[in-house]
């Protein structure tokens, strides 16, 4: 990913997240921590931290939720591995979430999200 | 036992030592820059870098022990703000015990430290005292108001330098007549460093039952073991402990180590987690413990409890075993090839990326799937207790080199070179278990190393509010 591409992410994130947004540098990354991102009806937790990567070093961002999120359905996602990312738990998940730079950040969230109204 | 730590990775500490008690017309300062992380109830600054300021920033004072141009500070402060790290000044008093900051040094540290949180907020700011066995000085943590402490000092070398203030639970435990007959390699004061240390074994199969049996015996302490598997038939051959009934009740493997633990009977505290790494339940753990042991059968996990041996400045000991059958082998030669490796990993040398041992190849290949749940409960790969026993004994060794240094002590690179061979760091072993050599071929660090120059005692994450807010 390009810095400005980086750069215009994080602002579209703080234009619609606001204060919950949070972001550190490591490396080649920027992680950006959104304190609370709303998840399809019947999941639980309704609301969850989510981890977005951008890396410059990387094509795409990398969406990771907070582990233990559960389906509608009360199981947990399938196709999901939890990592370690900033030193913390973060859950990955397999789906592949489209991403396009003129779509942006804030579709690509929400494609992320749309994976959890699937029930395996 | 203080609130306050400060973790000091291999080469650092020799730097800073130079640094300081250099014998000058005036005190020598050294910058460190420091991330930080909450281990347990401790907080902990982790130096990253280490800066001197030059001799011409210097200025004669009489009645001062060190006075510097203000000016000279900007670059530290700069890279501080870029890499959003704390600024920490580091100097000495040449004694034993515990020493004081001067007037002087009071007065400047309550000057410097409300700017250095204007320019890094996230990030601990303070002025540092050492002495030649003790540290003490005035330090502001993030969020917090600027505290005047005694400082607990965890300097990396061959082994674990961990000057600790003096707290009445040590030294109670009568530790001479359970351990006599091991006096004479581990010492008294070894002895007493067990008796009070942390060390978590991952993994609790074939290699890592015999770490855990031998901590035991050893008299460390608190034994944390990690591993999320139940007990099957097919580990009763090579899992120390486990017994009949076990595998017919198919218990978890954390249970029969704490068995274990509890029947040896000379640790205090066991701990077990029953979860895979990088579980949040095991990461929180692991991070308070003084050394790691990985007995893993996948990259990906090593290269994980590498990730949070750097960052939180945790020594980090991998063993593992791999046995291969030769295709077509020529009468009365050998049937199988029997390698394996024990890795003695000290943040701030050699890591397994450095040596070659990782690389995205072999991540890319062991994955080899759609994630890594893909492998989670592979199995089938060949195993002997006998050959375990070997890499895990080796391992034990290393965890008590670290902790006691009864093989060799001291902060310099050279004090961990091989034999002989002084650009190579040693605690890279490799096992011909046909041949049966445990031999260190030793490893060097890479200075390109990306993974060592972002991760070493990079600590937790500082989130700030984004510039596109501010």
């Amino acid at each position: 990913m390009k810095a400005e591409t980086i750069e215009k992410a994080i602002g579209d994130l703080v234009s619609v997240y606001g204060d919950g947004v949070r972001t550190a540098r490591e490396g080649s990354r920027t992680l950006a921590r959104l304190a609370d991102v709303e998840m399809p009806p019947g999941c639980r937790p309704p609301t969850t931290p989510m981890l977005v990567v951008l890396d410059t070093a990387a094509e795409k961002p990398v969406a990771y939720l907070q582990p233990g999120q559960l389906l509608s359905n009360g199981r947990s996602p399938r196709s999901t591995s939890v990592q370690i990312v900033g030193g913390e738990s973060w859950m990955q998940f397999s789906f592949n979430v489209p991403w396009t730079e003129e779509a942006g950040i804030i579709r690509f969230i929400a494609a992320a999200r749309q994976r959890f109204a699937q029930n395996d | 036992m203080t609130d306050l730590e400060l973790r000091i990775p291999l080469g650092v500490g020799e730097a800073l030592r130079d640094i300081i008690f250099r014998h000058g017309q005036h005190e020598y300062v050294a910058i460190a820059l420091v991330s930080h992380a909450q281990l347990g109830n401790r907080d902990t600054l982790f130096i990253r870098h280490l800066l001197e300021l030059p001799e011409s920033a210097y200025q004669l004072k009489t009645g001062h022990g060190a006075v510097w141009r203000g000016s000279s500070m900007i670059p530290a402060i700069e890279t501080a703000m870029k890499e959003t790290l704390g600024v920490v000044l580091i100097h000495a008093h040449e004694h034993r015990g515990p020493p004081q900051l001067s007037e002087d040094d009071s007065s400047s540290a309550e000057r410097l430290v409300p700017m250095l949180r204007t320019r890094v907020p996230t990030r601990p700011h303070g002025s540092v005292v050492l002495s030649e066995s003790h540290a003490s000085g005035i330090v502001s943590m993030p969020g917090d108001f600027a505290l005047r402490t005694e400082i607990d000092v965890r300097w990396l070398g061959a082994s674990i330098v961990h000057w600790r203030v003096p707290s009445p639970d040590r030294s109670t435990r009568a530790v001479v007549e359970d351990f006599a007959r091991q006096l004479l390699v581990v010492t008294e004061n070894g002895q007493r460093t067990l008796a009070h240390a942390r060390v978590a074994v991952v993994g609790l199969g074939g290699g890592g039952s015999h770490v855990v049996q031998q901590l035991a015996h050893l008299g460390v302490d608190e034994i944390i073991g990690v591993d999320g598997d139940h007990a099957a038939k097919t580990n009763r051959h090579r899992l120390i402990g486990m017994t009949r009934l076990d595998a017919w009740l198919r218990r978890k493997k954390t249970t029969i180590m704490r068995r274990v633990v509890k029947t040896v009977g000379l640790s205090n505290r066991c701990r077990m987690i029953e979860e895979r790494v990088p579980g949040p339940a095991a990461l929180g753990i692991l991070k308070t413990a003084d050394v790691i042991v990985g007995c893993l059968d996948n990259l990906h996990a090593r290269a994980d409890l590498q990730e949070l041996s750097w960052r939180f400045l945790i020594p980090y000991v991998d063993i593992g075993v791999n046995i291969r059958a030769i295709k077509d082998p020529e009468p009365d030669e050998p049937r199988v090839t029997i390698g394996g490796n024990v890795l003695t990993l000290i943040p701030g040398g050699f890591c397994m990326w450095c040596s070659g041992f990782l690389s995205k190849e072999k991540l890319d290949a062991e994955l080899n799937g759609p994630n890594r749940n893909y492998f989670a409960n592979r199995g089938g790969e060949a195993q002997v207790v006998s050959l375990n026993g070997l890499v895990a004994s080796q391992a034990v060794m290393e965890v008590l080199q670290l902790l006691t240094g009864f093989g060799q002590s001291g902060l310099r690179r050279r004090d961990v070179a091989l034999d002989g061979q002084p650009n190579l760091q040693r605690g890279f072993r490799k096992l011909n278990g046909v041949r049966g050599t445990l031999d260190d071929w030793g490893a060097s660090r890479r200075s390109g190393c990306s993974f060592c120059s972002s991760m070493v005692g990079a600590g937790t994450v500082s989130w700030g509010v984004p510039d596109a807010k501010r």
